[in-house]
């Protein structure tokens, strides 16, 4: 509860809950409202999708991933700006920008962390942390402190009349990229040869690696993969958000808790569980507002207590 | 256990050998010495470019003086520190700068947190901390000691009463809701932008107030429950920065700008908004407190100072280089008039100063060490002399929208 | 005969270690004369800071926990202190002992649920918990005073004089890194090392891994609680940041740095960071890239750290 001073100088309280005098819930606002926290959770998901990647295969959890993801969006204002006038700009940084990240991360992954696999975990946290501090110094060196915006390309510009809403095209874009991205991995993962590489790694590096798999190879590619999700997220969202720092270090938290309530590793679980904690944030505004800063952690909990490894992980 | 040992001693010897060679001898001549001044603010990291800006203001002051000969014949020295925006950090730069680097004053930070942390050290370090960026209140209030001086608005007009007044002198509306970042800066302003304009506009309710985690950029899902929420007008409670751009691109796709009035105290703030151009999203319409406002300011010093900024930094002006610029001359008066630099006797010169600036004549209220800043506001729009989007047709509140000496020593108690 | 033989060679290997120690033991108590006051005021964080990251690695270097958590416990100490002393205006002894005994309280909740899990997972849950316990400090305003912190916390006027204040720490500090030394000697700090080594065979042999880990958790909790108490008194105040992941990271970094395998690792990591970050800001603005790239290179070339590194060099000279 806080005090404030009311007029008299005598302390008076806040109220804790004001009545809410909104209008009240109808079905119209209510599937409005679902909509926004599906678009939530997609936006989530695809920024945490690449984490679940890399971690999936290489066992590596990459406190730089939110840093990656941040780098994307930078880059993604750099081309739009510098090709300015030219029609379809966003596009070509849509295109351009996740090829960098990925390149980045190709890098990062042959030169730095290809040192340290089996070692212990230590090292690879620190190993990315000293990343963070890396690229969002240069960041801040080559795009400077103040804040960046990149507009919404055409055809997505306007909104859309849905559930008495104005609902922004731009968002039912990134649903639609969100879905993509989660089928688009599942096929290649699932249904490729590639995929089956992929998958036969993770199952177990030393057979594939008996059975003449490349796995140093697979390795890089799975992160230059992860890296380039990580670029694509960070190129989508600058024309409903900004471009700035610090987006590093809030962006890695909210990925640790999707990816932990979907299970380390399972792209359909953190794709689950971003479109939960969504939909929780949505209608938590209506029903427990005061509550808002808290729902990632104590679903998180939740799931925690119910099922330890995570809703569609595996117990290890 | 050899090798703890060793290795230790070995340490410890160096570390003794650094410290000696870092005790530096005291200078003599004291009429030679500069006027050493601390300066803390945030310059790396996310905020880094207010304290770049209120450092470009003082560097610019400090040439100023400097070339029309100095205080009392001295030259001034700035001392830049970088406090992390983390109290911590900024509390060890100020003991390193009194201690060690021997400063005469204190000033700066952009964190409540950390003006607090140094407003408290100042005190027991007796030495002069002007605050020219920090916003709580409770700096110059509850938190007060004589050391401190605010050189700055404060949270209470700019982000609760004169959006208020501001308010209820144009559209008077009578059902609002509210949205700010869920920390101690968004639920102050709420507080008393609520006390005000409910006691200007009896009849008008705040029909719910919604809030977010501090940092949050995705408001997608309070945007649509505020679009369905029947209000006349939404309030928004420090919420600022890259935060703000990205509600205010949200918005301005839900159309939120053109269904309600919308109250949005930082829409004024230069920093934010100067990369947006004609065409792009932007507050359309929106009613908006500024600290700065220097394309309304018709004084030559201004303009000159605008210039001068943006030479050196490469962007427009912060109020926060406004409000350090102010600041030394200010210091520069009460050393003057008290021919000394002693804070006993500075602090007698200042309390009731009035300040002779390209802003105004601003009295230094000698209750609360706080200089009347005006807040100005306006409706957001583009007019041709600017690039981004601004306050155009604005007014100005003064005294009105600071706390009653009254109300202060209420809460003092 | 032999015996006494025996026993005066042991003594011969012993006196010039014992010469050495109490050379450093003058040294420390002779501090305050021999340095300036900003000196001394780091010298104590550093004490502080050398408590927290022994503690840190009772977990890290001997159990084989990589938490990041510490910050969270380290802070609950901070504010237990802190609350005790500025909203309920106990003396300064209770308001110190009640900070390990909360740390250690808090730290057997989180520790509890975090040892159910393992390595990643392990991590993750440490690093979720130390967001909890830094939310709840942030947003507790009545009680913690949210983002504002607590300042001005009335502490005995002892403390005023800095010298007082460094002999205080220094004496608690000594103690209570004795204290870590005698745990991690005795058979119980020998079953945490074998559990580091390899968990599934300790467990094999019919020790219950997940107490241990647990009691590891709990005291490494009670010692962070000390440390961050000491911090409050010494600074007069306390802050949320205390429990941010990323200064975590920070005493992460110093235990690496100094070396996790040796005792005195954490104490010399200290040491070395505090004084690199005060050349590095001093100098230039771009502090973070440089520390990024140092903090690169230690993980790539100097893995066991300072101590390690130099550690090795001198055995190669016997």
């Amino acid at each position: 509860m806080n005090t404030v001073q009311g007029i008299s100088g005598e302390p008076t309280r806040l109220p804790c809950e004001t009545d809410s005098e909104v209008n009240p819930m109808t079905l119209e606002a209510a599937l409005g409202q679902m909509l926004s926290g599906i678009s939530l959770g997609m936006v989530w998901f695809l920024i945490a999708a690449g984490l679940s990647i890399i971690f999936g295969t290489l066992k590596v959890l990459n406190l730089a991933h939110g840093s990656i993801y941040m780098l994307g969006g930078f880059l993604c204002y750099h081309i739009t700006s510098t090709l300015s006038p030219t029609p379809g700009v966003f596009w070509i940084a849509l295109i351009v920008a996740p090829l960098l990240t990925a390149t980045v991360g190709g890098f990062v992954e042959v030169l730095l962390l290809r040192r340290i696999y089996g070692q212990d975990m230590i090292y690879q946290y620190i190993l990315t942390f000293g990343l963070i501090l890396i690229i969002g110094e240069v960041c801040k060196l080559v795009w400077g402190v103040g804040y960046n915006t990149v507009a919404a390309p055409w055809p997505f510009q306007d909104a859309v009349s849905l559930f008495g809403l104005a609902f922004p095209r731009y968002n039912l874009f990134l649903i639609g990229m969100g879905i993509l991205v989660f089928v688009g991995l599942r096929a290649l993962i699932g249904a490729t040869g590639l995929g089956g590489i992929i998958r036969a790694v993770t199952h177990n590096r030393e057979v594939a690696s008996a059975l003449g798999i490349n796995v140093p190879v697979v390795y890089t590619g799975v992160f230059m993969l992860g890296c380039w999700l990580a670029g694509l997220a960070g190129a989508l969202m600058p024309p409903m958000s900004v471009v700035a720092l610090g987006a590093d270090l809030s962006v890695i938290i909210d990925c640790f808790i999707i990816v932990v309530i979907g299970g380390l590793g399972s792209l359909p679980g953190a794709f689950l569980g971003a479109i939960i904690l969504g939909l929780t944030t949505a209608f938590g505004l209506y029903i427990i507002p005061k509550l808002a800063v808290a729902f990632g952690f104590i679903l998180m909990i939740i799931v925690l207590i119910i099922r330890p490894w995570g809703l569609m992980g595996e117990p290890d | 256990m050899r090798n703890l040992v060793k290795t230790v001693t070995f340490l410890a010897l160096g570390f003794a050998l650094v410290a000696a060679m870092s005790v530096s001898p005291t200078t003599a001549i004291a009429d030679k010495k500069p006027i050493k001044i601390g300066f803390i603010h945030s310059m790396s990291g996310a905020m880094s470019m207010y304290g770049i800006s209120a450092e470009a203001g003082t560097k610019i002051a400090v040439k100023e003086v400097n070339g029309a000969g100095g205080v009392l014949g001295r030259e001034l020295k700035l001392i830049t520190r970088d406090d992390k925006l983390n109290a911590e950090t900024g509390l060890r730069e100020a003991k390193d700068l009194v201690l060690t680097e021997e400063v005469d004053f204190l000033m700066g930070t952009i964190s409540s947190a950390v003006a607090l942390a140094i407003s408290d050290y100042a005190q027991k370090a007796k030495k002069i901390f002007v605050v020219n960026i920090s916003q709580s209140s409770q700096i110059t209030e509850e938190k007060w000691n004589p050391y401190v001086f605010r050189i700055n608005t404060n949270a209470v007009p700019y982000w609760g009463y004169a959006p208020a007044i501001a308010a209820a002198k144009t559209w008077m509306p009578k059902k609002i809701i509210s949205l700010g970042f869920d920390y101690e800066c968004g639920k102050n302003s709420l507080a008393a932008f609520k006390e005000k304009y409910l006691q200007l506009a009896p009849d008008a309710k705040i029909i719910d107030e919604l809030w977010a985690p501090l940092g949050t950029t995705d408001f997608t899902a309070h945007i649509s429950k505020i679009a369905n929420s029947g209000a006349d007008a939404l309030f928004l409670a420090c919420i600022y920065g890259g935060g703000e751009i990205a509600f205010t691109k949200q918005a301005y796709a839900f159309g939120l700008y053109d269904k309600m009035k919308m109250i949005q105290p930082c829409a004024g703030d230069v920093e934010t908004w100067s990369d947006v151009k004609q065409g792009d999203p932007y507050p359309k319409g929106a009613l908006a407190t500024c600290r700065y406002p220097f394309w309304a300011i018709d004084n030559p010093k201004s303009k000159a100072f605008v210039q001068e900024h943006k030479k050196m930094v490469g962007f427009w002006p912060s109020y926060g280089a406004m409000n350090a610029y102010v600041t030394i001359y200010a210091l520069k008066n009460a050393i003057e008039k008290t021919n000394s630099v002693d804070p006993q006797k500075l602090i007698k010169a200042l309390e009731g100063m009035e300040l002779d600036t390209f802003i105004g004549k601003i009295l230094l209220r000698a209750e609360d060490h706080q200089a009347m800043m005006p807040n100005w506001y306006g409706a957001i729009a583009f007019t041709p002399d600017l690039t981004f989007p601004h306050t155009v047709d604005v007014q100005m509140i003064g005294e009105e929208g600071y706390h009653t000496i009254e109300q202060i020593k209420k809460l003092r108690k | 005969m032999e015996e006494i033989k025996d026993k005066l060679e042991l003594l011969r290997g012993r006196i010039p270690r014992a010469i050495l120690f109490a050379i450093f033991c003058a040294f420390m108590i002779a501090l305050p004369a021999l340095i300036g006051k900003s000196w001394l005021n780091i010298t104590v964080e550093m004490l502080i800071m050398a408590l927290a990251a022994c503690s840190l690695n009772l977990m890290l270097g001997y159990t084989g926990m990589v938490s990041f958590g510490p910050a969270g416990l380290y802070a609950v100490g901070a504010y237990t202190t802190g609350i005790l002393l500025a909203k309920l205006g106990t003396g300064i002894v209770p308001a110190m002992i009640a900070a390990p005994i909360m740390a250690a309280i808090v730290g057997w909740g989180v520790g509890w649920i975090c040892v159910r899990r393992t390595q990643v997972y392990f991590a993750l849950l440490t690093l979720a918990f130390a967001q909890i316990i830094w939310t709840i400090i942030f947003e507790w305003y009545p009680v913690t005073g949210g983002d504002d912190g607590l300042v001005s916390i009335p502490t005995p006027d002892f403390f005023f004089s800095i010298t007082n204040s460094y002999y205080f720490c220094l004496v608690l500090v000594a103690s209570c890194i004795y204290a870590i030394w005698r745990i991690v000697n005795s058979p119980f700090g020998g079953t945490l090392q074998a559990i580091r080594e390899n968990p599934g065979r300790v467990e094999f042999i019919g020790v219950n891994v997940k107490r241990y880990q647990l009691a590891a958790f709990v005291l490494s909790s009670l010692f962070l609680g000390v440390a961050g108490s000491l911090y409050c008194v010494f600074s007069g105040s306390a802050f949320p940041d205390y429990a941010h992941w990323t200064k975590s990271t920070d005493m992460l970094v110093i235990c690496l740095l100094g070396g996790i395998y040796n005792f005195s690792g954490p104490i010399v990591g200290t040491a070395v960071y505090t004084i690199l970050i005060k050349t590095i800001s001093k100098h230039t603005m771009q502090w973070n890239l440089i520390l990024g790239v140092i903090v690169v290179l230690l993980v790539l070339l100097m893995r066991n750290g300072v101590v390690g590194f130099l550690s090795q060099k001198l055995s190669r000279h016997r």
